[in-house]
């Protein structure tokens, strides 16, 4: 495709009746040649690209052409020949046309801001040539989904702010996986494009290895998280007799392995989950073990408890060190699974310690739920797979055992509050409205990756095609599809008047919303034969993203809505089904209340409790743990403290501070967590900063007791 | 006032019970709420009571704090009316 035309000098005389190959126009083509210009170019292009007739086509090209040669101009780009077309179909009324016709790109200036600029979209992805090289990829993809990939209808909500699409730079993927080692312990590592096929691991140092070259290939197919399901356990069977030197070794490469990863796609981190549990789960106890080779050991699961537990240990002992300069690893994040046998299983007591000991020190436990009979995979920030009767059946071959969200949209709820004006039927009535938009967003997507993935193993999604054990990697039918929310504390407020934490009207206000959108989802999903889920969208940059439209598009009402500070720009929306963040509420009241939520959002919830600069006692944080297991609905929560990290010393220190306490250098950048994981203060959006200085630490509900820093319960 | 609140799904097997003793409690001149999860009220009512399963029955004060509750079963009418002595049967 050309991209530069030069007019020589010499022959800015043209005239009307010369035939266009004798115009002394020169395009400079993608392949870095010359070509001489070529009325028919244009022709060619309208004919290949739109609907237009050849004779609209032949009379636009000569258009162009005259208006070229009239308004001298000595350079002109690519770009503008196509807008000096695009508007001759404007003027034609040929709309589809120039929709059709339309050039994706962006301007030399953005360009020039980007490579110059970090992009504070995703704090999880650094500055640098390889970052730059993904958002402008991004852009253009963003772009071609808005207008090829989804409707006008949902491209134009997603524009307005009614909803957002989340990640539209990869919309050529489905959005997050979470998958079982057995797989690669199977069939060893044996990617279509590869130039090399790996047998099964022989030696665990290998099968990590493979797991994490497996995971970089998965990161490339997939926009957000890669989960993966019992870690410690589908190791165990490559552990026996490993001393506690090689597997603290092990555990050690495994967490630096993930850590620095940023290396990858556009320098981002693969975003990684690890499901840790200290029982072995219940469908798992029969289920015979895989071992080096591929080869089934003679044992089951429940025999590799003492390997499974010791690995666990060894993997929160590597957590508590810290990075070489003793700050929190940002990925991988262990996710530990409470559950009924947890608490049957001897030494759990010991380990609930050591990983509150890690979450009250460095924050990165997450505490998962599963109450009852339920089992689940865990993975992004906190979407969870809740495994139903068939995933049960499939443990028995645990490498059958993977899932996919395909995408995530996410409404703007307090929108339909503004629109709904205080009627109570309005504003459901916006809200089924709202949800139907992103069901169709959701059909959309899905008949776009089904086309991708038709061309099999020779398509663009080779590796989700791949088909080792009779089906694809990715199985459709087992997809979710995810409806996230962000701001139910503001819906509530607009539309009665006090926020949830304020009054139980206003609380129970905001179950019925959530309870419309379960049972609305519900119901769309048996019409459909599909499964959309309500997630808590983390949300990172959507919550800012939806505040500032809703100011333009809402004011005055919305200034006195949004969260933060609206004369820095710093505004946000509480996100999803949450409390206010400033709110002074007793840490387990609010795991408590937000919890009450949670039954509903099948796919995931998290109440955060902000710890700021104090460092609870292990016991303390256990407690706190058992009492949510016991006593609440809450689906997960992380502790999160915070960090000064000296980029002079490269010393960390605890709390947010302007210098650093060792060697007094200004240089210093915070630590803490965003969403759902933690990063540097200094790569989050204006938003996120809003919402940080909101924050309440629970400074009332921390004590020292008997020398003792405790977090209260009661 | 102590306030009974029964909860019920259309596909549940036990809820017709727990609806017949919510009737005989209103004949009875007691104050009964009857809350279907299959509708939005009835979710979000049975959500803030951490109700997770039907047919469930709890019985709460004025402030609507639980003084006790039957979740996932049918108590016996003799049952419910033994929380209630005192008040309003006495």
């Amino acid at each position: 495709m050309a991209n530069v035309i030069e007019m020589k000098e010499e022959r800015k005389d043209f005239k009307e009746e010369f035939e266009t190959t004798d115009m002394a126009l020169f395009v400079r083509t993608s392949e870095e040649s010359m070509n001489d210009w070529n009325r028919q170019r244009i022709v060619d292009a309208l004919v290949r690209e739109t609907y237009v007739d050849i004779d609209t086509a032949k009379e636009i090209a000569r258009d162009v052409e005259d208006l070229i040669v009239t308004s001298k101009i000595k350079m002109i780009t690519a770009p503008l020949v196509r807008e000096l077309v695009d508007t001759k179909l404007v003027e034609r009324g040929l709309e589809q046309a120039r929709k059709m016709h339309t050039r994706l790109g962006m301007p030399l200036y953005d360009v020039d801001q980007l490579i110059l600029h970090p992009n504070k979209e995703n704090a999880n992805v650094p500055h640098g040539p390889e970052a730059t090289n993904l958002t402008l990829a991004e852009r253009i993809k963003k772009e071609y989904a808005l207008l090829s990939v989804f409707s006008q209808e949902t491209a134009d909500a997603h524009m307005r702010g009614d909803i957002h699409l989340h990640d539209l730079g990869f919309v050529d993927r489905p959005y997050c996986s979470g998958q079982s080692l057995e797989y690669i312990k199977r069939f060893g590592l044996s990617l279509p494009n590869s130039i090399a096929m790996a047998k099964p691991a022989k030696h665990p140092e290998v099968l990590l290895a493979h797991m994490v070259k497996f995971a970089a290939g998965l990161q490339s197919n997939f926009a957000g998280a890669i989960g993966w399901d019992s870690v410690n356990l589908f190791f165990a069977p490559y552990l026996v007799g490993l001393s506690d030197r090689d597997l603290e070794q092990l555990a050690q490469m495994m967490i630096f392995e993930f850590s620095q990863q940023a290396v990858a796609r556009g320098g981002q981190a693969i975003f990684t989950d690890l499901n840790l549990y200290w029982e072995i789960p219940k469908h798992f106890e029969n289920v015979p073990a895989i071992g080096p080779g591929g080869e089934k050991t003679g044992k089951n699961y429940s025999e590799y408890m003492k390997e499974s537990q010791r690995f666990a240990w060894a993997l929160f002992n590597v957590f508590m060190e810290g990075d070489g300069s003793g700050r929190p690893f940002f990925f991988p994040k262990p996710l530990v699974h409470i559950t009924e046998k947890f608490f049957q299983t001897p030494g759990h007591m010991d380990f609930l310690h050591h990983i509150c000991e890690v979450a009250s020190a460095k924050g990165n436990t997450y505490f998962i739920f599963d109450r009852g009979e339920t089992a689940k995979i865990s993975e992004c920030c906190r979407l969870s797979f809740k495994l139903d009767q068939s995933d049960l059946e499939d443990a028995k071959e645990p490498w059958k055992m993977r899932y996919c969200a395909l995408q995530n949209v996410t409404l703007n709820l307090p929108r339909m509050a503004y629109l709904a004006k205080g009627d109570d039927t309005r504003l459901f009535s916006k809200l089924t409205e709202f949800i139907e938009v992103a069901i169709k967003a959701h059909l959309e997507k899905k008949s776009f990756i089904e086309k991708l993935l038709s061309v099999g193993e020779r398509g663009p999604l080779a590796l989700l095609a791949m088909n080792r054990d009779g089906s694809p990697y990715l199985r459709m039918h087992r997809a979710s599809f995810l409806i996230g929310m962000v701001g139910l504390n503001e819906l509530v407020q607009v539309h009665t008047g006090k926020e949830m934490h304020q009054s139980r009207q206003a609380f129970k206000f905001g179950l019925k919303v959530i309870a419309h959108m379960k049972l609305l989802v519900d119901k769309l999903s048996e019409r459909y034969g599909m499964h959309f889920v309500l997630e808590q969208t983390p949300a990172e940059s959507t919550a800012y993203r939806f505040a500032k439209l809703d100011l333009r598009f809402h004011s005055p009402q919305s200034g006195h809505i949004v969260k933060g500070d609206i004369s820095k720009g710093e505004v946000y929306y509480t996100n999803s089904t949450y409390l206010n963040n400033s709110a002074v509420i007793n840490p387990i009241e609010r795991v408590r209340q937000e919890g009450l939520f949670h039954p509903l959002i099948e796919a995931g919830a998290l109440t955060h409790i902000w710890l700021g600069e104090t460092r609870p006692s292990k016991e303390s944080l256990a407690n706190f743990v058992i009492k949510t297991f016991q006593r609440t609905q809450n689906d997960q929560i992380a502790f999160s403290p915070e960090f000064t990290t000296c980029n002079v010393c490269n010393r960390t220190s605890r709390g947010l501070r302007s210098s650093c306490p060792y060697c007094g250098s200004q240089e210093v950048d915070g630590i803490t967590r965003i969403t759902g994981y933690f990063t540097k203060v200094s790569s989050w959006n204006k938003g996120k900063i809003g919402e940080l200085h909101n924050r309440y630490r629970n400074q009332a509900y921390i004590e020292d007791q008997k020398g003792e820093t405790v977090l209260m319960t009661g | 006032m102590e306030l009974i609140k029964i909860f019920v799904k259309a596909k549940c097997p036990k809820c017709p019970a727990a609806k017949e003793i919510g009737m005989e409690l209103k004949r009875e001149g007691l104050p009964v709420l009857h809350y279907d999860l299959d509708t939005i009220d009835g979710l979000a009512e049975a959500s803030f009571h951490s109700i997770l399963s039907t047919p469930s029955l709890i019985i709460e004060d004025e402030e609507e704090r639980e003084i006790v509750s039957w979740r996932g079963m049918v108590p016996t009418l003799q049952e419910v009316k033994q929380h209630l002595l005192g008040t309003h049967l006495s």
